[in-house]
This record gives structure tokens, sequence and C-alpha cells, in this order.
């Protein structure tokens, strides 16, 4: 039997002596006692050195991977003749690399947990059984090995795709919080000049806009506002700015306050800029997530995993309460409800769902983000087919469930949504929260400019229509479903009532 | 720095005079003292206090009895507060240094005392600890690093009292969660240029820190891969005496246990932390300890010694082992 045992400085074969050793796994040890024993146990049999520290790293990855590297056949196929190939049979430490070198040299391998025993012995002996290596030499190489393997590790990490969204959306939240206590400032400081404007414009660009643009309050009926504020406003704002009780500032205090609206200019400029990239970003790395939650929940998501890898080995279940870590583990601890849902909560399809739908739906939408990040984790498609299909079915059931008269067309809804999150984020109107959201059909559009250089504007258009197409198909198979059912969705709707009721009154007992 | 004012008095556990502040900071600190503590073991060591929340780089302020520690730390990576810069510490006349009674560790007295390790790369601290020089009879200087217990688990075990922490002076030692490699370069400076540290860590933000540390240090051989998998770094680590853990993993026990198969030799000991809330936070940690422990003889691990890291680290606890794989 020959062992192959692989050393910081190059492979070592032994030849196993006693092969009835292997047997007693549980004394081979008694055979590594002392260096003597040890020799008498295995001999080396082949030593070849890794030719230089670049050699050694592609010899080391390799190994780590499980795959048999260049090398080492090489080095296996001149020691081992092709006659003992058949007879000898190999022990190896990995089970991946044995499979590899069972495969590719056709070798008969052993490499189970026997064999551990027969390496700590080796391991242990080291010194002794490697006659030609000092260990000084040794030591030398392994901490030139693992540096350099470190450094490669870190160099080729697999998730730094994901960084960047993961930064992108913490930079985000940060330009967020930043822009509003500016804003908040600026409101507070220009306020002493012209407070009644404070109430008239609400939104925090368009004040800091109207602050730069006019100055001084009595400037206010000179200048023209038409192209940041629609008429009536504007109208409105002259009026209050004759009438003003502000008290009066210098041309010193103007400049200052100039200066922070310059701020609050550039960054909310630079927002939507980012955001930009961000929902790029995310329709090419998760297209599939991004259709059904949105890009900016969907990067939140993916943050808060670390990296999509990592979100796309959890189960539908903790993707569901990602988030609310906290409320989890109070809950848990003090036997309460656990948490309904965490960052997922914002997806749009949970917005839209009603107080008492929501928890259901959070799980549903769970289930099929988890759905969703796998395949854009490890499938080989680029496209959102999954990510949209899956939102046809939550938004099916969500009207299921709630057993509204035949599907409102979903642009409507959309529309409804629009509204609802403008008043969240004033600042921006194109960046208001719902617009992302469901910015999945929209997205080829923004996909043209992402991939100009990997695809061809073409297949963009058709990928277009037959998204459309889709879902107008889908729509339809709606309306079919939803007819078929109806009955039964009363009785169950009934069913449910009830039981809820009956819920409810235990709960009210039991307090 | 202060934290006699809070807590409770001497002799008794002090009571958790709030929530824990560190670090996520802001919140209050609790201040515990633990003065019955000593009698037991170790004669006259005295209490240890505790302060939590205050700013990083606090002392260990002198109180009555002999050697009453206490530490103090503030958020991690917050603004360090106390006396300021590293070398805050230095110069102080007042400050004499003995051996521990852990070889390879120091204690400096003076105004305040102070854990040390022995700068193995003198003039440079590793993440803005403070360092102390001590001139020797012959004018010969040595440095020392301060070790701050609320920072790192086995100094936060040596201050508890742990008898026997099997990091020594030439040992092998691995390092199982070595995160950003600041317990790891002091378990460098105590096993000294004849030991060896293998330090494996996984995730990769921390390892790049990690491999900075080890590039000053000679004896710090850095592995970033997961502990899960020791066959894929089974060409760089050789036998080793001690596997000290810090993987606050639920499976903890086997992770340490199939690297104990691998590369820890007969009769060598396991020091492991165990953070109770990552292995089940519903359950009381004095439960969780417990539950630890057949988990460890399962994978060939008696258990010496246990103790917890109150008040340093809250609901956890250190673990010493022997590893017995063949009588």
């Amino acid at each position: 039997m020959l062992v192959l045992y692989e050393t910081p400085a190059g492979y070592a074969l032994f030849t196993l002596l006693d092969d009835g050793k292997l047997e007693k796994p549980d004394s081979i040890w008694k055979s590594f006692e002392t260096p003597e024993q040890a020799n008498k146990t295995v001999k080396l049999r082949a030593f070849t050195k890794f030719e230089n520290t670049t050699d050694a790293l592609s010899a080391v990855t390799a190994l780590v991977e499980g795959k048999l590297s260049k090398n080492l056949k090489e080095f296996l196929s001149k020691e081992i003749s092709e006659k003992e190939m058949k007879k000898e049979s190999l022990i190896v430490g990995d089970a991946k690399l044995g499979g590899a070198i069972a495969k590719k040299l056709n070798m008969k391998v052993l490499s189970d947990s026997t064999t551990l025993d027969l390496y700590r012995g080796i391991r242990t002996q080291l010194d002794s059984l490697l006659s030609g290596l000092s260990s000084s030499d040794l030591s030398a190489m392994v901490l030139g090995l693992s540096h350099s393997l470190s450094r490669y590790k870190l160099k080729f990490s697999p998730d730094k795709v994901d960084t960047m969204i993961v930064q992108a959306i913490a930079l985000l939240d940060d330009l967020d919080k930043e822009l509003n206590t500016y804003a908040m400032r600026v409101k507070e400081w220009y306020g002493w000049h012209f407070p009644e404007m404070t109430k008239l414009i609400i939104d925090n660009l368009a004040y800091a806009k109207i602050v730069k643009k006019m100055g001084f309050r009595s400037n206010c009926s000179t200048s023209d506002l038409s192209d940041i504020l629609p008429e009536e406003l504007e109208q409105e704002l002259k009026e209050a700015s004759e009438i003003s009780m502000g008290t009066e500032i210098s041309d010193e205090d103007l400049e200052n306050i100039h200066a922070l609206c310059d701020q609050i200019i550039s960054i909310t400029e630079y927002r939507t800029q980012l955001y930009e990239y961000l929902k790029n970003r995310m329709n090419a790395i998760a297209p599939n997530l991004t259709a059904l939650v949105g890009d900016l929940v969907g990067a939140r998501l993916i943050a808060h995993a670390g990296s999509l890898m990592t979100l796309a080995k959890h189960p539908a279940s903790t993707i569901q309460i990602l988030g609310a870590e906290k409320a989890l583990f109070r809950a848990l601890k003090t036997k309460h409800d656990t948490p309904k849902y965490g960052l997922i909560y914002h997806a749009s399809l949970i917005g839209q769902a009603g107080p008492k739908m929501k928890g259901k739906i959070a799980r549903m939408v769970a289930t099929k983000a988890a759905l969703s990040i796998r395949v854009d984790a490890l499938g080989e498609t680029e496209t959102a087919e999954i990510g949209i299909e899956n939102r046809g079915k939550v938004e099916a059931r969500l009207r299921m469930l709630e057993g509204r008269p035949a599907a409102s067309s979903s642009a409507d809804r959309k529309a409804a949504g629009n509204a609802k999150g403008q008043k969240k984020h004033e600042f921006v109107a194109s960046s208001s929260y719902n617009t992302s959201t469901d910015s999945t059909v929209k997205t080829a559009v923004s996909e043209k400019k992402r991939k100009a250089a990997d695809s061809d504007s073409e297949s963009d258009e058709k990928s277009k229509k037959e998204k459309k197409e889709k879902k107008e198909k889908k729509a339809k198979k709606v309306k079919v479903e939803e007819e078929a059912p109806k009955e039964e969705k009363k009785e169950k709707k009934e069913k449910k009532d009830k039981k809820d009721k009956k819920d409810k009154k235990e709960k009210k007992e039991k307090k | 720095m202060g934290f006699g004012d809070r807590g409770g008095g001497r002799g008794g556990r002090g009571g958790f005079g709030g929530d824990r502040g560190g670090r996520g900071g802001g919140r209050g600190g609790f201040g515990g003292d633990r003065g019955g503590r000593g009698g037991g073991r170790g004669g006259g060591r005295g209490g240890f206090g505790g302060g939590r929340g205050g700013g990083r780089g606090g002392g260990i302020a002198k109180r009555g009895g002999p050697g009453g520690f206490g530490g103090d730390r503030g958020g991690r990576g917050g603004a360090r507060g106390g006396r300021g810069g590293a070398g805050g510490a230095r110069g102080g006349a007042k400050m004499t240094v003995e051996p521990h009674r852990h070889e390879g560790v120091f204690v400096a007295h003076g105004k305040e005392d102070y854990l040390l390790t022995k700068n193995l790369v003198p003039g440079e601290s590793v993440y803005g600890e403070k360092r102390i020089s001590i001139e020797g009879a012959d004018g010969a200087k040595t440095e020392y690093r301060v070790w701050n217990p609320f920072r790192s688990k086995i100094a936060a075990g040596i201050l508890g009292g742990v008898d026997n922490i099997h990091i020594a002076p030439g040992k092998k030692v691995l390092y199982l969660g070595a995160a950003n490699g600041t317990t790891v370069s002091h378990v460098a400076d105590i096993v000294g240029p004849e030991g060896l540290v293998y330090a494996v860590e996984f995730s990769h933000r921390s390892g790049r820190d990690l491999i900075n540390m080890a590039k000053k240090r000679t004896n710090v051989i850095p592995v970033i891969e997961d502990a899960r998998h020791p066959h894929k770094y089974r060409m760089l680590v050789g036998m080793v005496d001690v596997i000290f853990a810090d993987v606050a993993q639920p499976d903890q026990a086997r992770i340490i246990g199939i690297n104990a198969h691998h590369f820890l030799k007969n009769g060598g000991n396991i020091v492991l932390s165990i953070k109770a809330n990552c292995i089940d936070s519903t359950v009381d940690a004095a439960t969780v300890f417990a539950g630890e422990i057949p988990k460890l003889q399962e994978q060939h691990i008696k258990p010496q010694e246990q103790l917890t890291l109150e008040p340093f680290e809250r609901d956890h606890a250190l673990v010493v082992g022997k590893y017995v794989r063949n009588k």
C-alpha cells in the first residue's frame, strides 16, 4: 500500500510496509511512537519538491479544491509504474482528491476515516521520515506558502461583486441619513429668515434649490421659480414672502446657508446616481430576486447575509425574518410569537397586502425569494424569468386571499403604490421606494445601459416584448382562475373567519 | 478608570448595574465586582472588577486588596478614551513588571495594573494597545504590550484565575477563529520565536488584518479557510500541542473535535470559549455549558476545568480539556 502525503515543500509518497496495520486503525499510533518505529512502519518512497512558490501555490490551491493538479499527476505516474497501478492501492487524505485520482489514473484509492490515524502518525514523525528535508526548511516553506495562499484567497475572493452591493446600499443609507440632517439644518437656519417657507415647501431638494435661487426673501417676488415649483405653490410662496415675520440676515449668513444648500443639491444628485448604479448591479447579479422584491430590499437582504451565496444557503424561514433577529431571539427566549417579517416587510408585495394578510404574504414572498436567490446564485440563466413568474404567483395569491374581484390591472395598483410611496421619500421623486420595486418591467432600459458591452440591444428589445406578452397571458390566466374557484373561496373565507374568531375568543379567555 | 463608583460593593458579587455597553456603545455599563472569588483559588488574588461602556484603554485601578484587577473596555473600534494614545502608560517610573503564574504572561504594577505579554516586535502596536517599556538591570529595554481582558477571552480567562492555559513559550498552537489577530498576536508573544501559531480564520475581511499582523510575526501561520474542513489545510498544519478555539458556532464541539483528530497530539490540550447565545439562545447559559461537555467527551476530549468569563464577557465560559485519543 502506498500513502500520498502532501507537505508545503512538495509531495511525498510513502510505502506502508505492513498492510495489516490498517485493519486495526486504533492501534496504528503505537507504530509511530518513536522515530525508529515509524521508520519501520512506513518508508519514504519518493519525494518531489515544488520548484518555487508559484509552483507550490498552484499545487496547493488544486489540493484545497480536491483537484488533481498536473504536477501531482506527473509525480504519481512517474513513481508508480503501470503494473503497480493495477495492483497497489493508494491512500489519500482527502476523499475528493482520492476520487479524482481514482478516475484519472485508474488506481484503487483508499481515503476514508480509517486512514486518519495513519496520517496522524506520519504527521507526528514527519521530521524523521523525510530525511532529506530539514525542519527549518519545512517551516520556512510553510510560512511562505501560507502567506501566498491567503493572499491568493483574498485576491480572488468569490464574493467581491457582492461586496460592491453591500457597500453601495450602506452608502445609500448613510447618504439618506446625512441628507436628512442637512435638510433639517437648512430649514432650521433659513427658517429664521423666512419661517413660512418651511411649511409651504416640504420637499428638501426643492427647498434647497429655492433658497439658492432667491437668496433673501425680498427677492422672492422677482425671481422665477417655475422650474422648481408648480404655479399655485409659487404664487403662495410669493404671497407669504410679502408678509413674512422672519428676521433679517446678512450677506455673510446667506453665503453660509447657500454653501449648505449646495451640499444638499450635490448629495441628492449623487444619491440618484448611486441608486442607478445599485439598480444596475442588482439587475446583473440577482435579477430574479430584484424582480420579486425590488432592488433595495434585495440589496438589503444580500448585505445582511454578507454575500449572495450565503443568502442562497439560508432557508426561506430565515429570509423571512432576516433583519428582525433581535425580535426573534427575544420572542424565543420569552416564548412569545416570533416576528412575521424582517427586511422583507418593505417589499411592495407585502406593502400591498392588508394588515391581516401581511404575515401570510411575507411567508410566501420569502419562499419565492429563497427560490429566486438560489437561481441567481447558482443558476446558469441571466434572465429574471423565475422572479417575474414568482411575483405573478404571489400577486395572484394575494388577490385570492383578499377576495378582491378580478384583478384590477397590476399597473393601476402600481400607480397607487407609487402615490403612497412618495410621501415617505419626498426629496427625490424619481427614487421613491415603490417605483423602484416595481421597476422590473422597465428594467430592460437600464439593462441596456449596463450591458452595453456584453449584450446587443436587440435581444433586450426581444426580452421586453416577451415580458409584455407574458404579463398579458398571465393576467388572462389569473382571470380564468379567479372565476372558477370563487365559490370555494367564499366557503374557505367563512371558515377562516370563524376560526379567527374562535382563536380570538380563546386568547381573550386566556387573558 | 472609574468603575468603582458603579456596581455593587466589594465582597459579594456586584450586581449588574445596567445593560451591557461596549460593542454597541452608548448604553450604560455595568460594574461587576467579584471579591468572593479569590478565596478558593490562588489565595490572595483579589477581586476582579470591570466596568464596561467607558472609554477603552482604561486600566486597572488599584483598590485595597492585593492585585485587584479591573478592566475597562469601550466600544470596539470606538474612540479611545482614558489616557489617550498608545504609550500612555509608558515611561511611568513607578511601573514594575513581574512574571505571571502562567509562563510568558506578565503583570505590570503601577498606578493601574495591567496584564502584559512581551512584545515580539518592539516598537509596534497591533491594534492600538498600549506598550510599556521597562529597563532591565543591565540597561536593556524590554517592551511589553497591554493585554485587554475585555477584548481577549484568554486574557479574561487568565484574570478569571484559570489553572492552566497550556499556552507557553515554545508551544505549537492551533488557533481556530483568529478573527483580526488581536489575541493571536498575544498568543504569538507568549509562545515566542520557538513556538508556532496556526491561525485559522474564514472571514476574508478579518483575514486581511490577520495577514497584516502575521507579516510582522514570523511565528504566525495565517490560514484563510473554514475550520469545518481541516483537510483543506492539512498540508500547512503540523502536529500541535494546544488547540484554542473561539469559533462561536452551534456545532463548535464537532469543529474542535475534527481539528483535534487531525492535528492535536495525543495528550494535547484544548482551550475553548463557549458563547452560550451562539449555541442556544433560548435556554439558560449554564444549561448550554453543561450540554457542551458531553459533546466534547464524545470527541475524546476530557474536560478539566470550566470557568465563566464574567465580568468581561456575558454568558461566556472557558473550558480547558485534555485530548486523550489513545491511552
